[in-house]
């Protein structure tokens, strides 16, 4: 490898330095203040104390924040192995450019300009029990006997409020749509003369060759199931019986109540989770480092 | 050459860093030069409320009458959740408001103990307390020092449709739980809902209707005897029966729900504050808002709340940042004493319906709205008020009622459980 001159040495550090200083100020330091009032009793206003690790070992007691956890696990499995299956499915679909795809793609796209804030709000009136179209449908085909409070019930209402998400996939399917139109179409002539069928086309070219957008997809799916938070405040608010509680929630919850040090713990718990995740699926989709 | 860049950019950056600190201390020359003085006072009290438009024209007022020398700049945040959250981060920061709205009891309490707000005591001692009605000003009181302006008073009374209940028969609000239950049973029996309950965010109505329950049996002192008196399960006990006297969503459902379900008459009681008579109103379907009536909550005979007991608070707390800037800290006290003359107060109350802590005479012309007349004449009736619930626990409790609530209205708690997880929050 060659050597560095002193001046370029000077040049990269001053190109890298904007990112550090913004780096350092928008993560680092925010992290170690999180860190570091992890272990005080603070209720964010006046001086905190020193409680050491009683601030985690409250947590891991706490029912509700062990529900929590479970949730969100809850979350990010439905994020990584239902929508982003079911957004590969679609853009592999629409990739082929059946009649009308453009549309379809647009259809499948447009949730994404629209706030969760609103599209909550609008679940919310579906799945009402006195006027929501879920139980009117219900009713309309007979099985009146079905309709429930879906947003007031302890063994509904979690599913519910997952469920509907992981059926917004417009965002994965266009990075990999992206993906797929830039596989050469030579690869699949070839296939096709060898005589390889449409569905063996898709398993053994398409699908290797997005298997980064899918790492990628998979990733930011299963982060955002994990940092879960509008759906279920604006929805439930984590009721009922904290039944469909999470982790950013109980955070918020715990800021509310004045109680920053075990606000900051569950942050800590929450970020390691997250490094967790993101290393599991790199491992899993055996991802190579870039080499310089 | 990449010295001679170098040498430049480093040149270039001190005096960029010098030309923007001499702009800082020009506007600093300017506030010690007596210029305008800005009043920051981010505000709930816009858009939507009540009180905004009567509040917006005494701003309007008080900026005119001090034309460059103070001008109160408000800022807009409409929900109270997302404020109350930027009040605490800012003081929190440091960076405290030169006014800020708050709510009182456990709420105010790290407000208080932050020693980040400006103490009153001394300009309420030159006759400024004499406004203030009875002993208030104690809930602005901490270590002998007022630290905030008690303003907006409420009492929650049940509010009801008249008309629904004269169609099963009833010409008056019942008096005692027992009747209440028999009404409830009878508008059922009629297919009509009697009551708008809520469990979702800080379950508001449910709550409200426990505090009632609370004194109806424990009497007025009932927070001071603790989770252990008996009233507090069977307060819990009768709340979770109330459920079966309303809408199927219930669980689950926000204060917008809850409102709504009585608005558009779907129910018969909700059981609100004065501030919501402007909703009754706007947005009651069409003769709602003359069938709607104000009636106290039931009360329990033989058990040691009296007949007419109020749940009552102060709704709204002002409060200043302390200020280093004696000439400041002088505009914003002004300020202050303008929000609570009488006459401006009496303007707010007239046109809001709102309640206020501010004593006011009224005068031949002016005409007091009709629901909130009652809610006076109840408060003024009563022979006790009792803060609500949620005030009077400590925040993480109230914070987790609504969650203990459902569970409890789900089966998954008994009353007695319900109680005891409240204990358990509290005594974290």
């Amino acid at each position: 490898m060659e050597k560095l001159s002193i001046n370029s040495k000077i040049g990269i550090i001053l190109f890298l330095l904007p990112i550090i200083i913004l780096f350092t100020a928008f993560f680092i330091y925010p992290i170690g203040f999180l860190l570091v009032t992890s272990f005080y009793k603070w209720d964010g206003l006046s001086a905190p104390t020193l409680v050491g690790i009683k601030n985690y070992l409250t947590l891991f007691n706490d029912p509700v924040f062990r529900l929590s956890i479970k949730n969100n696990v809850g979350w990010l499995l439905a994020g990584g192995f239902i929508q982003v299956p079911l957004a590969i499915t679609v853009a592999i679909f629409l990739a082929r450019k059946p009649k009308g795809w453009e549309f379809l793609r647009t259809v499948y796209y447009f949730p994404n300009v629209i706030s969760v804030v609103a599209i909550s709000i609008m679940w919310m009136a579906i799945y009402n029990s006195g006027y929501g179209a879920l139980n009117g449908l219900l009713k309309l085909v007979g099985l009146a006997n079905l309709q429930r409070n879906w947003l007031g019930d302890l063994h509904l209402t979690y599913p519910a409020v997952v469920l509907y998400g992981v059926f917004y996939i417009g965002y994965f399917m266009i990075i990999i749509l992206a993906e797929i139109s830039s596989i050469p179409k030579q690869y699949y002539e070839v296939a096709c003369i060898d005589g390889a069928s449409r569905l063996q086309q898709e398993f053994y070219i398409t699908l290797p060759l997005i298997r980064n957008s899918i790492c990628t997809c998979m990733i930011i799916a299963m982060v955002y199931g994990l940092r879960q938070f509008e759906q279920t405040y604006i929805m439930t608010n984590g009721g009922p019986a904290n039944k469909t509680m999470v982790m950013v929630l109980y955070l918020f919850k715990k800021m509310h109540s004045f109680r920053y040090g075990l606000a900051s713990a569950s942050g800590i718990i929450l970020l390691i989770m997250g490094v967790f995740v993101i290393v599991g699926v790199r491992k899993l989709f055996k991802v190579e480092k870039y080499q310089m | 050459m990449i010295k001679q860049r170098l040498l430049n950019l480093i040149v270039m950056t001190i005096c960029f860093v010098l030309v923007m600190g001499f702009l800082g201390l020009g506007q600093n020359n300017a506030a010690a030069e007596g210029k305008e003085i800005i009043i920051n006072f981010p505000s709930i009290w816009v858009g939507k409320d009540s009180k905004a438009k009567v509040m917006d024209e005494l701003i309007a007022k008080f900026n005119e009458d001090n034309k460059e020398s103070i001008k109160v700049v408000v800022e807009e945040i409409a929900d109270y959740d997302a404020y109350e959250e930027k009040m605490r981060t800012s003081i929190a920061a440091g960076s405290v408001p030169d006014i800020f709205i708050a709510k009182a009891g456990s709420k105010i309490e790290p407000f208080f103990k932050s020693g980040k707000l400006m103490d009153l005591t001394s300009y309420m001692n030159e006759g400024w307390k004499d406004r203030f009605v009875g002993n208030i000003l104690n809930t602005a009181t901490y270590n002998d020092k007022i630290l905030a302006i008690p303003y907006e008073f409420a009492i929650t009374p049940v509010l009801y449709n008249e008309k629904l209940l004269k169609d099963v028969g009833y010409d008056s609000f019942p008096e005692t739980y027992d009747e209440f239950f028999v009404m409830c049973d009878k508008l059922k029996a009629n297919g009509i809902i009697p009551l708008s309950l809520m469990t979702s965010d800080n379950a508001w109505t449910a709550m409200l209707w426990y505090s009632q329950l609370l004194h109806a049996f424990g009497g007025p002192d009932i927070y001071e005897k603790g989770f252990d008196d008996p009233a507090f399960v069977e307060a819990a006990r009768v709340l979770k029966k109330m459920f079966e006297y309303t809408t199927s969503d219930a669980v689950g459902a926000n204060a917008a729900v809850a409102a709504g379900h009585f608005l558009s008459g779907r129910t018969v009681m909700l059981i609100n504050g004065p501030w919501f008579i402007g909703r009754i109103k706007s947005e009651g379907s069409g003769e709602f808002y003359t069938d709607v009536a104000v009636a106290n909550a039931p009360a329990y005979i033989g058990e040691k709340g009296e007949k007419g007991g109020e749940v009552g608070f102060v709704q709204a707390l002002i409060c200043a940042g302390s200020q280093k800037d004696k000439d400041r800290e002088a505009a914003v006290v002004k300020f202050l004493k303008y929000l609570t003359e009488p006459d401006n107060v009496k303007r707010l109350s007239i046109d809001s319906g709102a309640l206020f802590v501010i004593k006011t005479e009224m005068g031949e012309g002016d005409e007091m709205e009709r629901l909130q007349k009652q809610m006076v004449e109840l408060s003024n009736n009563a022979p006790y008020v009792v803060p609500h619930f949620n005030m009077s626990v400590n925040q993480e409790v109230a914070t987790e009622f609504p969650q203990a609530l459902s569970s409890m209205i789900l089966g998954e708690k008994s009353p007695e459980q319900f109680i005891e997880t409240l204990k358990e929050i509290n005594a974290r």
